[in-house]
């Protein structure tokens, strides 16, 4: 089998500059085997999507430091939807209180890794739960 | 647990292994004799690891040149460094509502910290500002915002720290020159200090936002108009914390933190200022990790490299110039979101490493950073740390009390000789900023923040709580969360509007072209802009009219035009 490897869109998302994390997560996938763009700082919400879109990205992650994440996650799960990216995975890192997971899962947050996450645990939750392009084709 | 029937067949069978496992790790040893930074430790220091051939020389007793052990002759006798909480959380009254209750539990200085938006010099009412106002800090934008964040406090008898540490720092001192000024205060009495020190800022913050010269142009007018108008101010405090929070060791730490320091000095003997003009209200942001003896060993490496650094190749002959004076801020990046009330264990070894280390002022994490700004809780109980280290433990009445300790003034000289080495390096690479242009430095940042992760992942570095010793993930933060009132920002956005209909254009435009003016001419901005603070210009408006004066665009986001088009037909300042 042909199968690529898979894609992930790493961003931060609005003012926030904290993005040691964001590119500490972007190192280690891409050690892992995973081809990863990173987006850097100060993007937008239709700027992550558009990238995940033209990247054709497998999962999505996003990184929250300054307690911007209730805002951003739902826009940002809306224009998913909006561009069709039902399969991706969406993934949040940083730093939130415990309250705030289950609220982001209910927005439609796939896996949250906080602040003292280890980089296997982020690895292996990718690779279980990814639907790489060629399966979701299959699977239509 | 064995009051759970269903739980005891399990623990039976599994009895033997865990037994052997108990009577293994009954025997463990430490699996790392390398300090946090990595140097290798032998068993046991002893007067063969260092050759003082003169101790006055080498070491020399507190007070005295080369300040090893201390600035102050009797450290914390002559007075209790000061006991700060950095504070900013939703709009100017949320912060100073804050600030006042940290007065009232016993802060003796007050940390005010700006926000993303305010860092970047955008005013509340920008499409980009409108989500994230006071999530981080607090965004002032007018001379009525710094108005409401001092409300009564006295400025002349509490220290206050404006924590702004971009270019928007210029705009900041304007402000609050201009609110002093207003209350009648003689700014030559104005106690505190002000972070201004936007170099750093490029690697915490948003780089279009500092450019670099830029950054070191409005830098040194703060520098210059406080060293010739406000005796009693610290016009900087470099910030050596924000690069370690990066990941870096502390070797590091000091040579970077000291390579941008370089920057500004170099820039302030330029424009003609004496070295001892202007280098004893010189200060430092210093980190304090987790690696107990090390930080210890950094803070007093770092007192001896600067008393040598400003004598020897800065010509000083003051004392004062020589003294490095900091502040620490226990390291937020050595906190944990699991099993959160470890962080205070973790907070109080790093404030005790700062005050043995002989620190200025301190600032204790809170334990809930990692979920959260502090809560009130989470700021008073940081607060009650310094606390008991002053009042209880008995620390305060030795002055160095690790001087002679063959380990620690052993590993004193080993961070010092490291740290002097990379900024040899730095400066066979042109200097800090070649070393900042050619990107070098975030290079640095980068691989190093690689490795601690590296460190984690592999078991090289243990974490309670992530690689040893886990437990069920917590659902609740043990002392509540704080949010920021979304009502507050809403108003922050609706004055700010408000206040630019209704201010005098007449008086707000004939501001705005004396500080373009200024600009353009490279005066010292400083003056044009409190009168425009005055004039109810915004920090965007002033920092925009600067930027453009240098050739950059008004707006750091390029989202917005400048609302001074009368200006457009005034020459244009250099281009990029």
């Amino acid at each position: 089998m042909n199968q690529r490897k898979i894609r992930v869109v790493v961003s931060k998302v609005g003012l926030d500059g904290h993005d040691r994390g964001a590119k500490v997560v972007a190192s280690l996938l891409q050690k892992a085997g995973m081809e990863v763009v990173y987006l850097g700082m100060y993007q937008t919400v239709e700027g992550i999507v558009n990238a995940a879109v033209a990247e054709d990205a497998d999962v999505i992650g996003v990184s929250y430091l300054s307690g911007e994440h209730l805002v951003f996650t739902p826009q940002i799960v809306a224009e998913m939807k909006k561009e069709g990216l039902d399969d991706v995975l969406f993934l949040v890192g940083g730093s939130f209180p415990p309250e705030d997971i289950p609220v982001m899962k209910e927005m439609g947050v796939h896996q949250v890794f906080r602040g003292g996450s280890l980089g296997e645990d982020i690895v292996r939750y990718i690779r279980e739960n990814v639907r790489t392009k060629m399966q979701r084709e299959e699977g239509s | 647990m064995l009051e759970d029937a269903e739980a005891r067949p399990a623990l039976e069978q599994a009895n033997k292994e865990d037994w052997d496992d108990f009577l293994k790790t009954y025997y463990e040893k430490p699996q790392s004799t390398k300090t946090w930074s990595g140097f290798d430790l032998k068993e046991i220091y002893t007067p063969d690891d260092r050759k003082v051939s003169d101790y006055h020389k080498e070491v020399g007793d507190a007070g005295k040149f080369p300040f090893t052990r201390g600035i102050h002759r009797n450290m914390f006798r002559g007075r209790y460094w000061t006991r700060r909480e950095v504070v900013g959380i939703g709009s100017p009254s949320d912060t100073h509502e804050r600030a006042a209750c940290c007065f009232k539990q016993g802060a003796m200085g007050m940390n005010t910290i700006a926000d993303v938006t305010y860092e970047m010099g955008l005013d509340p009412d920008h499409p980009r500002a409108r989500d994230e106002i006071g999530l981080t800090g607090v965004n002032v934008s007018s001379l009525k915002d710094m108005e409401t964040l001092v409300g009564d406090i006295p400025l002349d008898k509490v220290s206050w720290s404006l924590i702004t540490a971009s270019t928007v720092a210029a705009a900041t001192m304007a402000q609050y020159v201009a609110v002093a000024q207003n209350k009648g205060y003689d700014i030559a009495r104005l106690r505190g200090s002000i972070q201004n020190d936007p170099i750093h800022f490029r690697y915490c913050g948003f780089k279009p936002a500092c450019p670099l010269d830029l950054s070191v142009k409005l830098g040194s007018d703060v520098m210059e108009y406080c060293s010739r108008n406000m005796p009693k101010w610290y016009y900087t405090t470099v910030n050596m914390y924000d690069l370690r929070e990066q990941g870096i060791t502390a070797p590091q730490e000091i040579a970077f933190g000291f390579g941008i320091a370089m920057c500004y000095i170099d820039e302030l003997i330029r424009r003609g200022l004496d070295i001892d003009e202007f280098a004893p209200r010189f200060t430092f942001y210093v980190s304090c990790h987790i690696d107990f003896f090390e930080e210890i060993a950094k803070i007093r490496a770092a007192r001896r490299m600067w008393a040598r650094l400003l004598k020897d190749k800065y010509g000083a002959r003051d004392p004062r110039s020589m003294q490095f004076r900091f502040a620490v801020h226990t390291a937020g990046c050595s906190l944990l979101p699991q099993q959160p009330l470890n962080n205070l264990v973790r907070i109080s070894f790093e404030a005790l490493a700062a005050v043995l280390g002989g620190v200025q002022s301190l600032h204790c994490c809170s334990y809930d950073e990692p979920m959260c700004l502090p809560t009130e809780k989470g700021h008073i109980q940081a607060l009650r740390t310094q606390q008991i280290i002053a009042y209880e433990t008995g620390v305060t009445s030795v002055a160095d009390p690790l001087g002679g300790s063959y380990f620690v003034e052993s590993l004193t000289d080993k961070v010092e000789e490291e740290a002097l080495m990379i900024m040899s390096e730095v400066d066979k690479l042109g200097g800090m900023e070649e070393a900042i242009r050619s990107e070098w430095l975030d290079r640095k940042f980068d691989e190093e923040a690689v490795k601690r992760q590296a460190e984690v992942d592999g078991g090289e570095k243990l974490l309670v709580g992530v690689n040893i010793f886990t437990s069920e993930p917590e659902t609740e933060t043990p002392l509540g969360v704080q949010r920021v009132s979304r009502l507050s920002t809403r108003q922050q956005i609706a004055d700010c509007i408000k206040l630019k209909k209704t201010r005098d254009h007449s008086k707000l435009i004939d501001a705005i072209k004396r500080l373009r003016e200024d600009a353009e001419e490279n005066r010292n901005t400083i003056p044009a802009m409190i009168e425009a603070t005055r004039a109810f210009a915004t920090t965007a408006e002033m920092m925009g009219t600067i930027r453009e004066a240098y050739g950059y665009s008004y707006d750091p986001m390029n989202v917005i035009e400048s609302p001074f088009t009368f200006l457009s037909g005034v020459k244009k300042g250099k281009a990029l």
